[in-house]
């Protein structure tokens, strides 16, 4: 039987496409590169001139070259991590949990802020009438981002202790998606309140970027552990040492050290464990966002 | 005497438009449309303050790196994914058309996958591409392939069975198998056809690849979605620049291409020159540079490591979550997407009717185009501050948008309406308002309405994934489902997004049959 011509170009087609496949595979296999991204509750290229001093100093500890990939998904950090498309990752409370689950417990949270061990979220109102968690029944109400610890989970969290359901008690809920959109909406009257990550808060506060004449806090949770730096759990443990080491090395007194400390707004890295993060677990099964 | 000045057609008119209320009003309620929001003095402040930071646009050395990397990034996305939508188009055309069959028999189980890769928007697939790709551009590609191969090889299929089948039909019963007949005697005609249309979708393809980088698919989308949720108006205003610059050098390009191929080729023993050599160079060296720029590792996406994460990634999506309690929060969301839809689709028709009329036509063709070339996805997170977040900020912003795309069309339409009538209703002492209305409105209005109703099948896809940037709507539903790994749950939603599409698709086809 013989080929038509089509056919044998076909065929022909077939064999350089699989050529060309597989001669792109061994230029991905380089292996000396640590790739690292974060959740986005900053823009990207805020995170990215916050990264670039740690980057440099992590590059020096480990030797790798460092590649930070910014992103404007926190599940797409979360799915990547456990798809092992990065190494290392900059996570909130819940979005570690979920990293846990997705790796079936693999990932491994290595060191936090010492603030992170005892994180709060501020509620606020432009609405002279909202005094307390009470009176937030049939407002309009805004979180951040759906998978935020402090803008989202814990908030809904001890609402829940509070009795009120968002999506009962509530005339409409809206994510913002970000922290500074939450201020901003709030300070606009598109939601008559809303809640966000207290050092946000904090800083929009120092800096003059809120009218705190006009909006104010009315609520503070109970403190919380939330963000980590995370690592994949099949990374190498020498890496993970090293990295860790790195991370704890960091010291204030020494100039260079101030600067990459004073970017990540951290007065110290300390340890950190799985552990410490069940609390966030619970809170997440009980308000609904773990199955 | 008196009867006879009255409008003959009053009473339909007038029944017309009571119908037309009585259906329109849930539909109002459900897009949640309070006009007033539009004018309160607290919003208008906000909005104010925000547009008053676009000036200076961010020019800062550092952003504009970012910003030009960007460009081309989305440039490269766009370019790699038509040429993958290309090579999926072309079996899955062959298969799907009639054009050369003997008895025309269509392939359901090819038209069905078509449908299925149509209906979902790109949004949807890069959202899903970029869990399981992992961030950056792979997602973009893979996503503007599929939904755009589907779109291709259906309209491949179409133009095939469009044109003369004689030569084919003569090709065939001398022995020439279908392939053959197909390639020596439908492709010379439709040829000129196929190409435009290409072009045309890559044109398309450059706009989308920017509106998905608002779910982490790379280029100037993502830049976008975070200096709009960071309320940055001076680098909102850069993007933006910078965006409508790409897609006017886009449209320019993108016509010049066309017209060159309606230009009769040259009187040369062969049609091909050094002209068409340079043009087919010029394409494959960019395809092969766009690839090469996005580093894309088709490699690591075809191991079996991918295909592993993928299978479990898609597993989650099965069965589907049918609680009643679901059910019920999904049905509000197609009800609220669909509201969306048409309120926008109208608000639209209205603005870009209003916008169509006046003459001359430079200062309104410019507010026109400046309409339509900024997305949907842009316009919606500008409504949102103007409204607050709701679905009436989501049919403003479909309506914003296709008010630019529509009223083009329209001012089109009217310029190509038959002239007599009016002129004649003119000659006889009508004023100008009533001889557009009696004279010129009634010509037009079969292509004005199937315009319409074919902005209505694209805006049902647009609404449903609006609530992305807190539109309401299905979009809503699925992007906290998906952000939460509630799989099942979105499925559910993507089930709905696609249902309510081809509905949507069959209901226009049939009215636009109806007006026939």
């Amino acid at each position: 039987m013989t080929l038509s011509a089509t056919r044998r170009l076909a065929l022909k087609g077939a064999l350089a496409c699989a050529c060309a496949a597989a001669f792109s595979l061994p230029a991905l296999a380089a292996d000396n590169v640590l790739r690292v991204s974060a959740i986005p509750d900053e823009a990207p290229t805020e995170l990215q001139r916050k990264f670039a001093p740690l980057g440099k100093y992590l590059e020096a500890q480990t030797g790798l070259k460092v590649v930070f990939t910014p992103v404007s998904d926190y599940a797409a950090v979360v799915e990547s991590l456990a798809t092992r498309k990065i190494d290392l990752a900059w996570l909130g409370g819940f979005t570690y949990v979920q990293a846990k689950i997705r790796t079936t417990g693999t990932a491994i949270p290595i060191v936090q802020r010492e603030e992170d061990a005892k994180f709060t979220s501020r509620f606020i109102t432009a609405d002279p009438a909202i005094k307390g968690l009470a009176d937030l029944k049939g407002k309009t109400f805004a979180f951040g981002a759906p998978s935020s610890t402090s803008g989202s989970l814990m908030p809904r969290f001890f609402l829940q202790q509070a009795g009120l359901n968002p999506e009962k008690d509530f005339k409409n809920v809206a994510f913002s998606g970000a922290h500074d959109a939450t201020v901003a909406f709030v300070a606009a009257g598109k939601a008559e309140a809303g809640v966000l990550n207290a050092s946000v808060w904090d800083k929009l506060v120092e800096q003059k970027k809120v009218d705190t004449d006009k909006v104010r806090v009315f609520a503070t949770t109970p403190p919380y552990f939330d963000y980590n730096w995370t690592v994949r759990g099949d990374l190498d443990p020498a890496l993970v040492k090293k990295l860790t080491d790195a991370f704890l090395k960091l010291d204030p007194a020494n100039p260079e050290h101030k600067e990459i400390m004073a970017l990540q707004r951290a007065s110290k890295f300390i340890p950190t464990r799985k552990e410490n993060y069940d609390g966030i677990e619970k809170a997440a099964q009980s308000a609904g966002l773990l199955k | 005497m008196e009867a006879r000045l009255n409008d003959p057609a009053a009473r339909s008119r007038l029944v017309g438009t009571l119908a037309a209320l009585v259906i329109l009003w849930p539909l109002l309620q459900a897009a949640e449309v309070k006009p007033g929001a539009l004018f309160d003095a607290g919003n208008l402040k906000v909005i104010g303050h925000f547009l008053a930071g676009f000036l200076p646009p961010e020019n800062s050395r550092e952003f504009l790196g970012f910003l030009g990397q960007a460009t081309l990034e989305t440039l490269a996305i766009a370019t790699t994914g038509l040429a993958l939508a290309f090579l999926l188009a072309v079996p899955l055309a062959y298969l799907a058309t009639a054009a050369g069959r003997e008895r025309p028999a269509l392939n359901p189980l090819t038209r069905s996958l078509l449908t299925l890769l149509r209906g979902i928007p790109e949004l949807v697939w890069a959202l899903l591409f970029v869990r399981v790709f992992g961030l950056g551009p792979a997602a973009g590609v893979l996503a503007l392939g599929l939904t755009y191969g589907g779109m291709l090889a259906k309209v491949y299929a179409e133009i095939l069975e469009s044109v003369d089948t004689r030569p084919a039909q003569a090709l065939r019963q001398s022995g020439a198998r279908r392939p053959l007949a197909i390639l020596y005697g439908l492709l010379p005609q439709a040829a000129r056809e196929l190409t435009s249309y290409t072009v045309y979708r890559w044109e398309c393809a450059i706009r989308a690849s920017v509106v998905m980088g608002f779910v982490g698919a790379g280029g100037l989308g993502q830049l976008m979605d975070q200096a709009m949720k960071m309320l940055n108006g001076g680098e909102a205003a850069s993007i933006l620049l910078a965006f409508m610059v790409l897609v006017f050098a886009a449209d320019g390009l993108s016509s010049w291409l066309r017209r060159a191929l309606d230009a009769p080729p040259a009187a040369h023993p062969s049609p091909f020159g050094w002209r068409s050599g340079l043009v087919a160079a010029a394409l494959a060296g960019s395809i092969v540079a766009s690839y090469r720029f996005l580093e894309l590792g088709i490699g690591d996406l075809l191991s079996i490591e991918a295909a592993r994460s993928m299978a479990e990634f898609v597993s989650g999506f099965f069965p589907p979550d049918l609680s009643a309690d679901w059910l019920d929060r999904v049905g509000q969301g197609v009800w609220e997407t669909l509201a969306i839809s048409i309120v926008g689709t109208l608000l639209a028709a209205l603005l870009g009717l209003l916008l169509a009329l006046p003459q001359p036509r430079a200062p309104f063709s410019f507010v026109l185009n400046t309409l339509r070339s900024v997305p949907e996805l842009v316009w919606a997170t500008l409504t949102a501050l103007a409204v607050g977040l709701g679905p009436f900020a989501g049919a403003l912003a479909l309506a914003l948008h296709t008010a630019g795309v529509l009223g083009r069309l329209y001012a089109e339409a009217l310029a190509n309406a038959p002239a007599q009538p009016s002129q004649a209703l003119r000659l006889s002492g009508a004023g100008p308002g009533l001889a557009f209305l009696y004279g010129t409105l009634p010509g037009a209005a079969p292509q004005l309405i199937a315009y319409t109703l074919y902005r209505w099948e694209m805006n049902i896809r647009m609404a449903a994934i609006l609530g992305f940037v807190g539109a309401g709507g299905l979009g809503q539903l699925l992007y906290v489902a998906l952000s939460l790994f509630h799989y099942a749950q979105a499925s559910t939603v993507i089930i709905a997004m696609l249902a309510l599409s081809i509905a949507v698709d069959q209901a226009s086809a049939w009215l636009r049959q109806r007006m026939r």
